[in-house]
């Protein structure tokens, strides 16, 4: 790997916990004097939760998805029935 | 990543996943809201979300929530439903289920995710098999057609790069980014 990968696949292991006590601290000690590598750190924390947030919001595609199935599709009519008749009873 | 149950890993089982759990659950939970006065579209919100939260608690490997996932949706629902519409909802406690709702998305990120859905979406697919979906790596390999684990975590690594590196980019045009 070439060394900017390197260094994201230690930026990792550091924010993911996945580091033995020892590369940690080297770690830590690289980053006080780095402060390029301290943004980089916290650029990549960024990076994760956008990972994240589009995760969520893909699978929430896919339910949706399949709710418009189970409520469109002529197969799963008396599913659909049996959901649809217990807000027209009030 | 390791010693876990893997759950699904394409969405054709994604999906006969959700048909299942929306047939088994779905209907205690919409007897429930229609009961406490909500209506059809207020089921079916606050079903999606514990869908969403069930899920991300299934892949992370939360012993016992798949050993009855129709009463774990049905807490996780009831827990929704009163943080929504309950008083004192903040005290309520659903037989120690946690319940990490999705927060709301930030309109920066959000404009950042439509960026990155469009500019890098094949990376964002890879990226979230690996930390969303938590599969392992020689199935991500073999579904996005790399030669073996090793190119899938260069991959990997390039994508993470280059996400990293568009979120910086875009954080000087973001305003509310670094609140």
């Amino acid at each position: 790997m070439r060394t900017s990968l390197i260094e994201t696949e230690q930026i990792e292991a550091h924010l993911l916990q996945l580091s033995d006590t020892g590369n940690a601290l080297v770690f830590e000690a690289k980053m006080l004097l780095d402060p390029e590598l301290t943004d980089n750190v916290l650029w990549q924390q960024k990076a994760y939760h956008i990972v994240k947030l589009y995760g969520r919001d893909q699978l929430k595609r896919e339910i949706e998805s399949v709710h418009q199935q189970l409520f469109k599709d002529e197969q799963h009519q008396s599913f659909r029935q049996k959901i649809m008749r217990l807000f027209t009873k009030k | 990543m390791t010693e876990r149950t893997i759950l699904v890993s394409t969405m054709e089982e994604r999906e006969k996943l959700f048909i299942a759990l929306y047939k088994g659950a779905f209907p205690a939970v919409a007897r429930y809201v229609s009961k406490m006065g909500g209506t059809f579209d207020e089921a079916k919100d606050i079903f999606q979300d514990a869908l969403v939260i069930y899920y991300e608690k299934a892949v992370a490997g939360e012993p016992d929530i798949r050993i009855n996932a129709k009463a774990y949706l049905m807490g996780i629902a009831k827990h929704l439903w009163l943080k929504k519409f309950g008083v004192n909802s903040r005290h309520v406690s659903i037989d120690g289920i946690d319940t990490e709702e999705a927060e709301d998305v930030r309109v920066s990120d959000s404009r950042l995710l439509n960026f990155l859905q469009t500019a890098g979406k094949k990376c964002m697919e890879l990226l979230r098999s690996f930390y969303y979906d938590q599969l392992p790596l020689n199935d991500i390999a073999e579904t996005f057609g790399f030669s073996g684990v090793r190119s899938a975590t260069v991959q990997k690594y390039k994508c993470l790069e280059k996400v990293r590196e568009t979120v910086k980019e875009k954080a000087l045009t973001y305003e509310d980014f670094l609140d």
